[in-house]
């Protein structure tokens, strides 16, 4: 089964973290798609649903520990928005479990693969078929206007 | 297919005199000189519809005070969503506000599959008749108080005391466990796709339910299941009433008695609810009819209230900001404790602008929902 994961990984400790895993060799499954913000904090809880929207089947917020963002507060204000996102997902009835917000050390490639691998593992292995229903891609862009509103 | 006559036709836009009362009018127009109902519509018919469309089209706030004021009743808040229909379609870009977290939701809401969890604000004390045939709408205030729970808006307070008001008059009501948003934010923004399949899973559930009749306390979701369902769904048979209209006929023939309430309050027609609706009277009804209650009117009430500045979710602008500056300025003016509004997203908008103001040049009057104060003013009360 081909599942789609999005991690949005801070330019900061998330990224080194992949680069680190790349730079050793770590293998983690080729459906994980990294997408690299200049900071987590700059992800809100629209583009984590739009993931959603778009057919993610589960979303990683790769950042900074807490208090060390590079920039001041990104790490308080990504777990905000995290519960938030949570929240609004338990309400949509998607399992919340889909996303999750990793804060671990720069340079820590072996617990991102880890992290990873669990993950995938945990939406593939949902037992019960109420939570293991994805949302199933929608186009972006709506092309065609079939009469006048 | 983008039809430019038939728009025409429909919105009798030709019949425009070119006499400026919409500009004067327009809360958008006085804080942004570059944006003109007419000149949108002159520019749209000079290039036949074709060409790209003008951006400041994204601006209209759809408060509708240019059709009121228009002695030809040409529509200009159709016309604005037609094309926006087209130019969305064409790839238009759009600055969402909020991340474009609503209509995210919206689109998600929209699949067949989705099974809600979403009843898990409801308090044990309200009572729900499962069987009965009428269904209380709640809209998306769950999600609202969610999303905007960083400016502790508390929008479900308002649901809260409205279903508190129907468990008092004995009205037996269901509540669907797997409602959709109904969709009006996607039409005003001219996602006509998103809003069909909101509106055909709503029908599908209420079908299902076998729904007779629906009670809602939001004003967008009351006019678009009235007025904007009936128009895409075939065979919609399902009477819409709003809360307000179930409530205040209770009160002036004596079944209804609110209680006490010493405040000072101003009351805020949302849109929706007032131009479009043309439901006034009714919720200063409700206000009066509580004891103690002192009810003072802004500058701009009724047919000419300003609007609380806010778009469907997109182009959110210091021009809104400006607008509900003024509104929040005329509500401060009546000396009033509480500005009243029958709207959760009047209530958001109001709220968000009164956080956002850097230097306290806001007026910080404490906002609540109509139901919300008339459901407190029936607990029991310290004397004092």
């Amino acid at each position: 089964m081909y599942t789609e994961l999005l991690v949005f990984a801070c330019n900061w400790d998330g990224w080194s973290c992949i680069e680190t895993a790349t730079n050793l060799g770590l293998s983690y499954p080729a459906s994980v798609k990294v997408v690299r913000v200049s900071c987590i904090s700059r992800i809100n809880v629209g583009l984590i649903l739009k993931a959603f929207e778009f057919g993610a089947a589960g979303v990683m917020l790769l950042g900074c520990e807490q208090g060390k963002c590079h920039f001041g507060v990104g790490s308080e204000y990504i777990t905000r928005e995290y519960e938030k996102a949570r929240r609004i997902l338990n309400m949509l009835g998607i399992w919340e479990g889909r996303l999750i917000l990793v804060q671990i050390p720069a340079f820590d490639g072996h617990e991102f693969v880890r992290q990873v691998t669990k993950l995938i593992t945990e939406i593939t292995q949902i037992p019960s078929p109420k939570y293991a229903r994805g949302i199933s891609p929608r186009p972006a862009q709506y092309s065609k206007v079939d009469s006048y509103l | 297919m983008f039809d430019l006559q038939n728009i025409i036709t429909d919105t009798g836009i030709r019949l425009c005199l070119d006499c400026g009362k919409c500009t004067v009018v327009c809360p958008v127009a006085k804080y942004d000189v570059e944006f003109n109902p007419r000149l949108i519509v002159q520019g749209v018919l000079a290039q036949n519809g074709k060409g790209p469309m003008d951006e400041k089209i994204w601006s209209c706030i759809n408060c509708s005070m240019c059709v009121e004021r228009c002695n030809y009743n040409v529509k200009f808040t159709d016309f604005i969503r037609s094309v926006r229909c087209k130019a969305l379609a064409e790839g238009a870009e759009i600055q969402y506000s909020h991340g474009g977290t609503p209509q995210t939701i919206m689109h998600i809401m929209a699949h067949s599959d989705i099974r809600q969890n979403r009843l898990n604000w409801l308090p044990e004390d309200i009572e729900v008749h499962k069987q009965s045939d009428t269904a209380f709408f709640v809209g998306c205030a769950p999600y609202f108080d969610v999303i905007f729970s960083n400016l502790g808006v508390k929008t479900a307070e308002g649901t809260k005391g409205a279903l508190r008001l129907l468990n008092l008059v004995q009205i037996p009501f269901t509540l669907l466990p797997n409602e959709r948003c109904c969709g009006r934010d996607l039409l005003l923004m001219g996602d006509r796709d998103g809003f069909l399949s909101l509106a055909q899973a709503n029908m599908h559930e209420f079908r299902r339910k076998g729904i007779k009749k629906i009670i809602t306390n939001c004003p967008e979701c009351y006019y678009t299941l009235k007025v904007d369902y009936p128009k895409f769904l075939e065979n919609w048979d399902i009477d819409v009433l709003h809360l307000t209209e179930v409530i205040a006929p209770l009160i002036e023939n004596g079944q209804l008695k609110l209680g006490r309430l010493r405040q000072k309050v101003t009351y805020h027609d949302p849109c929706t609810l007032g131009r479009y609706s043309r439901i006034f009277d009714q919720p200063r009804r409700i206000l009066n009819s509580m004891e103690g209650l002192e009810m003072v009117e802004m500058a701009d009430n009724r047919e000419k209230a300003l609007c609380c500045g806010a778009s469907p979710w997109v182009n959110c602008s210091v021009i809104n900001r400006q607008i509900q500056k003024e509104r929040l300025g005329q509500a401060g003016a009546t000396g009033a404790d509480i500005l009243v509004t029958a709207c959760p997203k009047c209530q958001i908008h109001l709220i968000c602008a009164q956080k956002g103001s850097e230097n306290n040049d806001i007026c910080q009057i404490e906002i609540r929902d109509i139901f919300d104060l008339a459901a407190q003013s029936l607990l029991p009360q310290e004397v004092s």
